[in-house]
């Protein structure tokens, strides 16, 4: 009933961290597993579109996955691709389901790589059909090919926002305009005036949105959406000195079909918050990160290493070097050979990578004001149905973290675990109660990691 | 605010949440201090059934007492979803039934109204419950409650009468002075009482250690699974006839909420971990997994394409007897209502009338006795 597996080292995500870890300790003769709940190895980077024929298939970024998919085959890393963990037991037992039913893989030691997603934004009209977050409408232009919509708002803050406008206009879209909340881009010039290996892909990053004569706005954020059964209509605001929105001077831009709403990544903790390790929170870097050891991607759980956005949001190219670093110290953990050698250039080239990430990140921090957008009608938690007005009550009433709203509301208890309203929620709770966002805390991770059938659930443990 | 009060509640869990109502109702001055939020301990985290059934036969006045004490809550201030479902005990050996059979009769002899069902009544009852079952014990009168809300109730009923609650205030010790108890001591500040209840579920031992005394409560690992929310499908709690082993045997509870999730629990292993274990959460087991799913969907074979959607771990607070200790302990004005083995959702009413009652030099209602705090004292040391 179930297939079980047993390897030296799991590798849980097949994006850049995770592959390029599998290749590394691959290599060193060790036997590998890689598991991601994609049907397609690549993770949010190396996307490979489903769609044959479609007008990103041949991308240099999808080509790069390819390679790097086809490297670490090579190296004989086995992957179990549309399988997608949701337990972790001691002992480095890991269970997942794959569209057949119950896996179980066992190893020795386990590199987790399970990279970030979408902070969602709540505001009034979030929930409306048409709404989505910019990785989400990214997805579906890339992997079907077909835009978000015919005409699309985007907004929110930061570099991301750029490759999503490319990609609706590639897919075919309008963009009727792209918002982004800082008020200007000239903050970045400087950053990236002195990393020349950037310039290029700024270039091929901007032009086609100049190209289309998109129109751009700075320092203005999205205040409500509405529309019967989608989306027509966005509400904008511009940002006050305070950096609120002043709702007094919004406009509103109609005929819309599609409303990409956009702040960052955070860090996808949920694996390696349930095998227990140290987290840190960390603002330019997404929120909380799995906390490692910069220059052998070791966590404080001894055989348990992470790697990738998951300690951390910075970009594909840091994501890579540090799957490398964890890739050839786990292995040299396992083998009992000393790699410090091997990884001393590497992490030198992650430290300026992630300084890189790390200005950018900062100067694209997301605008605060986001108690002064949701009225009390406004739902946070989707799931649970759980609205602003109900979590403001339980902080009147002393709840000042987000265990005890959450604990009072259920915010947060459905379905998606916080995926969608866990940042939300917490910039409310935050706003609230002038505490900082770190000091309220995270919702904490069980098993399973993923809703799973209980059928699978029993074939996986015997 | 005044540091002051009559009376300082050490815990905002249901028994603590009960004591601050019931004493404020009669007239005390209390202030109820919660290291954390209300409820987020075992109480929270609670199935919460209000039951009487296959618990434990001396304590039968007391369990219908506070059973009946939940409806009436019920009437007077509602809100917490009271459900009076009823509770079928699943039989699925000859022993077992023989067990069952034993229960019913003293329980009905005691008035209660429970009785025993053959499969083709069970279906009745329970039309889901389809797996093979030899029989099943009914217990009409049981009930379920939304274990935050029910905590909330009291609070809210608490603060009406007048009482005051302190949350993120952890009590770090006992103030005694000249034989009598004098207040609690909090990380910042000292606040003075006259009496003080710990009502603090599996860290209440630590604290009486604190003044010297050993309390026979240790923690004991409690676990829960959750599904999604599915369509109305089981309308009783369903739990495993009490077998011969007695607990050790094996406990299962399952039940449906309100939203339309599953919750369920079958306990094989006793779980018990030492002091220090209560204050970092950890993983479900992979066995206890196991081990419920299995139940689950051996009773619910209908289940299982569900998905399983949440896990969660609290402590117990467990005495060598599995009854609680309610009385006065130690210095004078020192009161404990701790040791909920598995079951203080229930009780918690009465203990807090008992409480109210020894605290105001009334004769208690029941048999306090049974609780005695000091009843384990002239014992070998089983208790530690
Ligand atoms: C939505 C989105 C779109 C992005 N688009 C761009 C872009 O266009 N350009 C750009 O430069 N950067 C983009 N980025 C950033 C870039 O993709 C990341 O920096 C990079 O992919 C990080 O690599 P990673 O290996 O850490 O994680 P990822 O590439 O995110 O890979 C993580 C993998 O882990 C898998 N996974 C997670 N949990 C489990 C589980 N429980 N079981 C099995 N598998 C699991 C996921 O399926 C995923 O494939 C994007 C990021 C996101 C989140
Ligand atoms: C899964 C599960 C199912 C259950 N099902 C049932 C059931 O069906 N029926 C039933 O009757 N019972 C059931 N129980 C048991 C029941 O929930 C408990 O017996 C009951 O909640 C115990 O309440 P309490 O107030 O004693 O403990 P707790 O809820 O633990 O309250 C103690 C409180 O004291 C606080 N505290 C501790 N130390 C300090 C300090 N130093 N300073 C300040 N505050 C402090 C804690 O933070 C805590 O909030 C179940 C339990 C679980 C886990």
């Amino acid at each position: 009933m179930r297939r079980r597996h047993t390897c030296d080292i799991v590798v849980v995500g097949a994006g850049p961290a995770g592959l390029s870890a599998a290749q590394a300790a691959a290599e060193k003769g060790l036997d590998v597993v890689v598991v991601d709940a994609n049907s397609r190895p690549g993770g949010q980077y190396y996307m490979q579109p489903l769609a044959a024929g479609s007008a990103f298939a041949r991308s240099t970024q999808v080509m790069r996955g390819k390679t790097e998919v086809r490297n670490a085959t090579a190296a004989g890393v086995t992957m179990l691709l549309a399988t997608e963990v949701w337990g972790a037991f001691p002992g480095f037992v890991f269970h997942a389901q794959d569209p057949d039913g119950a896996v179980c893989i066992e190893s020795k030691a386990v590199i987790v790589a399970t990279g970030a997603h979408d902070r969602v934004q709540a505001f009034p009209g979030w929930t409306l059909p048409g709404v989505m977050t910019p990785g989400a409408g990214q997805r579906l232009a890339k992997t079907s090919g077909v835009p978000p919509g015919r005409r699309t708002v985007l907004a929110g803050s930061g570099p991301f926002l750029l490759p999503v406008a490319g990609t609706v206009l590639k897919a075919g879209g309008t963009l009727v305009e792209v918002v982004e909340a800082r008020s200007s881009l000239l903050p970045t010039l400087p950053l990236i005036a002195v990393h020349p290996d950037k310039w290029l892909e700024t270039l091929r990053l901007v032009f086609p949105i100049l190209a289309a004569r998109t129109r751009l706005r700075f320092g203005e954020v999205v205040v409500a959406a509405s529309g019967e059964e989608r989306v027509r209509e966005v509400e904008l605001a511009p940002l006050d000195a305070g950096g609120q929105p002043d709702l007094a001077r919004r406009r509103v831009v109609s005929d819309i079909d599609a409303l990409l709403v956009g702040f960052g990544f955070q860090p996808q903790i949920e694996l390696t918050a349930v095998l227990g390790c140290r987290h840190h929170f960390d603002e330019e870097a997404g929120g909380w990160c799995c906390t490692v050891m910069r220059d052998c991607g070791a966590t404080d759980i001894c055989g348990v290493f992470a790697a990738g956005e998951v300690c951390g949001v910075g970009g594909a190219v840091p994501a890579a070097l540090s799957g490398r670093i964890a890739g050839l110290a786990a292995a040299g953990q396992i083998l009992d050979e000393e790699t410090a050698l091997e990884r001393r250039s590497l992490v030198r080239r992650l430290q300026r990578a992630r300084r890189f990430a790390g200005g950018l990140n900062r100067r694209f921090m997301p605008p605060s004001g986001v108690a002064e957008i949701l009225s009390d009608e406004t739902i946070i938690c989707r799931c649970e149905d759980v609205t602003a007005g109900e979590i403001r009550k339980e902080i009147a009433g002393g709840m000042d973290t987000i265990h005890g709203v959450k604990l009072w509301t259920r915010a947060g208890m459905g379905p998606c675990q916080a995926r969608f309203c866990g940042w939300s929620l917490a910039r409310l709770v935050a706003e609230e109660t002038g505490k900082t966002m770190g000091e309220i805390g995270f919702s904490r991770p069980r098993i399973p990691l993923r809703p799973v059938p209980l059928n699978v659930v029993r074939d996986s443990i015997l | 605010m005044s540091r002051t009060a009559e009376v300082i509640v050490v815990g905002a869990g249901i028994v603590g949440s009960a004591i601050g109502a019931e004493l404020a109702l009669l007239g005390h001055d209390v202030m109820i201090v919660e290291q954390g939020v209300p409820g987020a301990a075992v109480s929270g985290a609670s199935l919460a059934c209000i039951g009487s059934h296959m618990i434990d036969v001396e304590e039968l006045p007391l369990l219908a007492w506070a059973r009946d004490a939940w409806r009436t809550l019920d009437e007077e201030v509602g809100g917490f979803d009271y459900n009076p479902c009823g509770q079928l005990r699943f039989v699925l050996n000859k022993q077992d039934l023989a067990v069952a059979r034993a229960w019913i009769e003293v329980e009905r002899s005691a008035g209660l109204n429970v009785e025993l069902l053959v499969p083709a009544q069970v279906r009745e009852v329970e039309p889901s419950l389809t797996g093979p079952v030899l029989a099943a014990s009914w217990s009409r009168d049981d009930a379920v409650v939304n274990p935050f809300l029910a905590v909330r109730a009291l609070l809210d009923r608490a603060r009406d009468c007048g009482a005051r609650l302190e949350t993120h205030c952890r009590v770090d010790s006992l103030i005694e002075r000249e034989g009598k108890i004098a207040g609690v001591r909090c990380a910042t500040t000292d606040m003075s009482a006259e009496h003080v209840v710990l009502a603090a579920g599996p860290w209440t031992a630590r604290l009486a250690a604190g003044l010297g005394m050993n309390l026979p409560i240790r923690p004991r690992k409690a676990q829960c699974l959750a599904t999604v929310r599915i369509p109305p499908s089981i309308r009783r709690v369903v739990g495993a006839c009490e077998s011969d082993g007695g607990v050790e045997a094996g406990y299962t509870q399952i039940q449906q909420t309100r939203n339309g999730q599953v919750l369920f629990n079958t306990v094989l292993a006793d779980g018990l971990v030492d002091d220090g274990a209560q204050d970092r959460i950890p993983e479900v087991d992979a066995a206890f997994i196991r081990d419920s799913v299995g139940t689950l969907l051996f009773l619910f074979p209908d289940l299982r394409s569900v998905r399983l959607l949440r896990s969660w771990v609290r402590f117990e607070a467990v005495t060598p007897d599995n009854r609680f200790l309610i009385g006065p302990l130690g210095p004078e004005g020192l009161w404990v209502a701790a040791g909920d083995c598995g079951a203080g959702f229930t009780r918690a009413p009465a203990i807090a009338r008992l409480i109210g009652q020894m605290l105001g030099d009334d004769r208690p209602a029941f048999d306090t006795t049974l609780y005695a705090p000091d009843r384990f004292s002239c014992e070998s040391p089983t208790s530690t």
